[in-house]
């Protein structure tokens, strides 16, 4: 495949925005059709990307600036674009058929997919920072302009948790610049190779850990996240939780795991910690919210501190467990929502309070719920759905390093069944109101994003390989870069990733090399 | 404001006692204008006819397995056929019914309804051996009808003499000689009911419910057959109409005997004899009504009920969970009474029952709760019947001009009313065509 295949990942999203311009806003089924073309064909461009060896690709922007068009894929970016592409697809379909203001809504998600793709392909800071700050744009309008009754204060507050992150994250890139040994010179190979001092790598990592913290979620950098949650539309809920949030764990693994290797061993036991108290943290507060669509957000917050802490290990198993962790936990807070939605869309309401007997097998929504009940106990890491592997991964890959956060996190893990089983109990049991129950069933088309969820959840679940295997190489180089003494203990294995084509690690450096450096 | 030209309206007749301060009061008002407490429309009337229709069917194959249950299958300790009647009983002509009978009452009745005839052969699934049918769980289900014969037994003492006499020596003298007879050469069994007699006296008990029920039914089946009927044929004008019907009918057979007879090797056993003079209305009818349609018992999934928090009354008069009070949005849910009952209704609805359930809320989707409702009004009416036979045999008639008279029938309607009082009752919700 010619380099510039990997152009053409980003083109797919530009042109859907374009093409849904075309059809009169008075058809929105049509332009939530035609929205749908362009990440599915990025879901197809990058499966093939996948199949076949796909060079990196560098173009010259503003060179002055250390701003060069670098895109390159490899086993911790291709599964993240294969996630966005498809969360990208299936939360346009999840959008009602009814859509207010259709051509502007999906050209913003089409934005939103191109920003969190083009961060993904990044292989040069600037042009990741200029992603991630892309990013923002369209997720505060979508909030702003579609969101529930207290939109306006849920996109002021995401933006000015937004604004801080993207501010930090360019004070972080260019301190990497400016630090770096061979110049200003913001390409991955060039910040990888770089030895920065470990005063510097510090404070670096300070700023990358608020930039990605705040993007993540994790305690106590989350005060967007409840109301951000609460108030927008679910696709756009869908996109946050399922890819949005995964730029911060990648920054963090790309950027602090992989160019600030001292520091990050240094810091990581408070990095583990923060994670293990976002775990607790999120939970708690999930078993005691009395929304849904809350008690999600801080389900997510709760298993957004589990990948931290696979991170914050940064072991082989813990690293590639993380990498899972983000797949899995992308389809799964995706699989939520859009069950969640359709329960929003039929009752009128989130309130758990209000809401009760919807397994009810005529009047209730049992297909909804069933789904969602899959949903919750693939979140809760029950064996042979899509938690499970990436749960087991992180934990034994963090039990060596930092067993306490591991033993505290695993508990954590444990409450997700009490406020799974507890929001079943009472919207999935009990007696369906007669007076309100008055809602029409959900229809095929409603249900389909979420069942190819289902299926995904299922099939991720009884084939971790699917989640495991494309970081396997990168999450080994990374966790040498950060523990040299495992360098002679690991062999090279073969990886999914691998197996499909030479895509990786193409710029990042390989072992050998590191050893000789 | 009356138009000038228009005529004087007549004079209408001043009542003769105050309106009633009931909170039923216009229910209250209605019965003793002769109606019914459902509403006089034409949707309700097509609504309970077409289920009468609906229930006959099924209810045509309950009295003939009830009946073969406790007159041939007995004491059989491994019933796996119970629910397989024989052809004699699948042909019993019925006893009120068709030219052959001598106590022709209603039309029909030859031997079972062909609707039901073909449904046993071709189910839902298409022709196969009655074995597999019922495998397949694709039949009549006959647990419905045993759930309303165990809600009698449990509850009993529901007026009438039948359960007095149950534990009376002649019945427990005959029920000995039929036990006797039905384990002749059994000596296990024979043993074991030396050793438990009251084990056995009780299964006995519940055969004699057994024959209760099914001659309870095998009189409403053609009823509801014949109202289907004229229905069709453009007889009833309203709601009244339907339901004097069904008054008029209860004091035809008012008086037939209910007895339990036991068929062993060919001899007959009269455990309860007709001799003993047990009638259709006090002994199955008026207990049945209220075993069934006020008390019956929390089915599970039906009601969620915490016994330690007394939220089940301690007495079992208090019981609350008939199909007058019953909650019908959980049919559906897998094997419960209401569900398997709806399931039986719903293979024999009349057409226009469908077309009406499609224009409503979820369509074919959730026929099996707007039938429920149905079902739900259409006991309501039957239960005005009851009320009203009630109140024609105790009372006094509606158009009495005694004022005395018409209080005591007032005090008779606020007593009936008052027992929907209690939240649970779906009396309010029947009053408007919305509750579906």
């Amino acid at each position: 495949m010619p380099p510039f295949t990997l152009l053409f990942l980003l083109i797919p999203p530009l042109l859907g925005v374009l093409l849904v311009q075309l059809v009169s806003a008075e058809r929105p089924t049509l332009v939530r059709a035609l929205a749908v073309v362009g990440p599915a064909v990025q879901l197809l461009l990058a499966l093939l990307c996948w199949r076949l060896p796909t060079p990196a690709l560098h173009l010259s922007w503003l060179p002055k600036l250390g701003l060069s068009f670098d895109l390159a894929l490899d086993g911790l970016s291709l599964p993240l674009l294969l996630l966005t592409a498809l969360i990208t697809a299936l939360a346009i379909l999840a959008s009602p058929a009814d859509q207010s203001r259709p051509r502007l809504f999906h050209s913003l998600l089409l934005a939103t997919n191109l920003g969190v793709a083009g961060a993904f392909l990044a292989r040069n800071g600037l042009l990741f920072l200029f992603c991630f700050e892309l990013v923002l744009i369209p997720t505060t309008l979508l909030v702003a302009i579609w969101g529930g009754a207290n939109r306006a204060s849920a996109a002021i507050r995401f933006i000015m948790y937004g604004a801080v992150s993207g501010l930090t994250l360019l004070a972080a890139v260019l301190s990497l610049g400016w630090y770096g040994t061979g110049g200003f010179n913001l390409s991955y190979a060039s910040l990888a190779a770089s030895a920065l001092p470990p005063s510097a790598q510090g404070a670096i990592l300070l700023l990358l850990l608020l930039a990605f913290g705040l993007k993540l979620p994790v305690f106590p950098l989350h005060g967007w996240q409840p109301l951000t949650y609460a108030e927008a539309p679910i696709p756009v809920v869908m996109m946050l939780g399922g890819v949005v949030s995964k730029l911060g764990a990648y920054g963090l693994l790309r950027f602090g795991v992989g160019f600030l290797p001292d520091a990050w061993t240094a810091w990581s036991p408070w990095i583990a910690a923060a994670g293990a108290i976002s775990a607790v943290y999120g939970a708690l507060n999930a078993i005691a919210q009395s929304d849904i669509r809350r008690l999600m957000a801080y389900s997510s917050l709760g298993h957004m501190g589990l990948l931290v802490l696979g991170l914050s290990a940064a072991t082989p198993l813990s690293l590639q467990g993380a990498v899972a962790q983000m797949l899995a936990h992308g389809m799964i807070v995706a699989l939520l929502f859009a069950c969640v939605g359709l329960i929003e869309r039929k009752t009128g309401t989130t309130a758990i309070p209000e809401l009760s007997g919807l397994m009810n097998p005529l009047r209730g929504l049992p297909f909804t719920m069933g789904m969602l009940l899959l949903a919750m106990m693939a979140a809760a890491g029950i064996p042979g759905l899509a938690g499970f592997p990436a749960e087991l991964l992180v934990f034994e890959g963090s039990w060596t390093t930092f067993p306490r956060a591991t033993l505290v996190s695993l508990i954590a893990s444990g409450f997700t069944a009490v406020y799974a089983i507890r929001l079943f109990n009472r919207v999935g049991f009990g007696r369906l109101d007669n007076d309100r129950a008055d809602w029409t069933s959900t229809c095929w088309s409603e249900r389909a994003p979420a069942m190819a969820l289902t299926l995904l959840v299922i099939g991720a679940g009884l084939w971790p390989t699917a989640l495991t295997g494309w970081s396997e190489t990168e999450s080994t180089d990374l966790a040498v870069r950060s523990q040299p003494f495992l360098s002679s203990a690991v062999p090279p294995p073969e990886t999914l990733a691998a197996s499909g084509s030479t895509l990786v690690a193409a710029t990042l450096p390989a072992t050998s090399e590191l050893r000789t450096s | 404001m009356t138009p000038p030209t228009a005529t004087a309206p007549e004079p209408v007749a001043a009542p003769l006692i105050p309106p009633s301060s009931h909170r039923y009061a216009d229910v209250i008002h209605r019965l003793e204008a002769g109606g019914s407490m459902l509403p006089d429309t034409p949707e309700n009337l097509m609504q309970i006819i077409g289920i009468y229709k609906a229930y006959a069917v099924p209810m045509d194959f309950y009295w003939r397995d009830l009946l073969y249950i406790a007159e041939q299958v007995f004491l059989d300790p491994l019933p796996a056929f119970k629910y397989f009647p024989s052809q004699e009983y699948l042909d019993l002509p019925n006893s009120y019914a068709g030219d052959q009978s001598k106590l022709r009452i209603w039309r029909g009745g030859e031997k079972a309804h062909p609707e039901l005839l073909e449904f046993m052969e071709k189910g839902e699934t298409g022709k196969m051996s009655k074995l597999l049918h019922h495998l397949w769980h694709d039949r009549i289900n006959m647990e419905f009808a045993e759930a309303c014969m165990e809600a009698m037994l449990w509850h009993q003492g529901m007026g009438g003499r039948f359960y007095d006499y149950l534990d009376s020596d002649a019945y427990r003298a005959n029920a000995d000689r039929a036990i006797k007879a039905y384990f002749r050469g059994n000596p296990l069994m024979l043993g074991l009911y030396a050793l438990f007699p009251e084990m056995f006296m009780e299964q006995v008990k519940k055969m004699s419910y057994y024959a209760n029920l099914g001659l309870f039914w095998e009189v409403m089946a053609p009823v509801f057959f014949e109202m289907s009927d004229i229905y069709d044929e453009g007889g009833f004008k309203g709601v009244p109409d339907a339901m004097n019907f069904l008054v008029n009918g209860i004091f035809a057979v008012a008086g037939r005997p209910i007895y339990h007879h036991v068929y062993i090797k060919g001899e007959c056993f009269e455990i309860i004899p007709k001799s003993a003079g047990f009638t259709w209305l006090y002994e199955a009818a008026l207990p049945y009504v209220e075993a069934v349609f006020y008390r019956t018992a929390p089915f599970r999934g039906t009601k969620s009920y915490n016994a330690q928090a007394y939220q089940v009354p301690s007495d079992q008069a208090d019981f609350h969970y008939g199909i007058l009070y019953a909650d019908v949005f959980p049919v559906g849910s897998a094997g419960i009474p209401p569900t398997l009952l709806m399931q039986d209704m719903l293979h024999f609805l009349p057409p226009y029952l469908e077309e009406l359930y499609k224009q409503h809320k979820r369509g074919d989707e959730d026929k099996l709760i707007q039938l429920g409702i149905t079902f739900q009004r259409s006991m309501y009416n039957v239960t005005s019947a009851v009320i009203q036979a009630l109140r024609c045999a105790l009372l006094y008639p509606l158009d009495d001009t005694d004022p005395e008279h018409l209080m005591a029938n007032r005090r008779f309607f606020e007593a009936q009313m008052d027992r929907f009082l209690r939240p649970e009752a779906r009396l309010p919700q029947i009053q408007t065509q919305d509750y579906r």
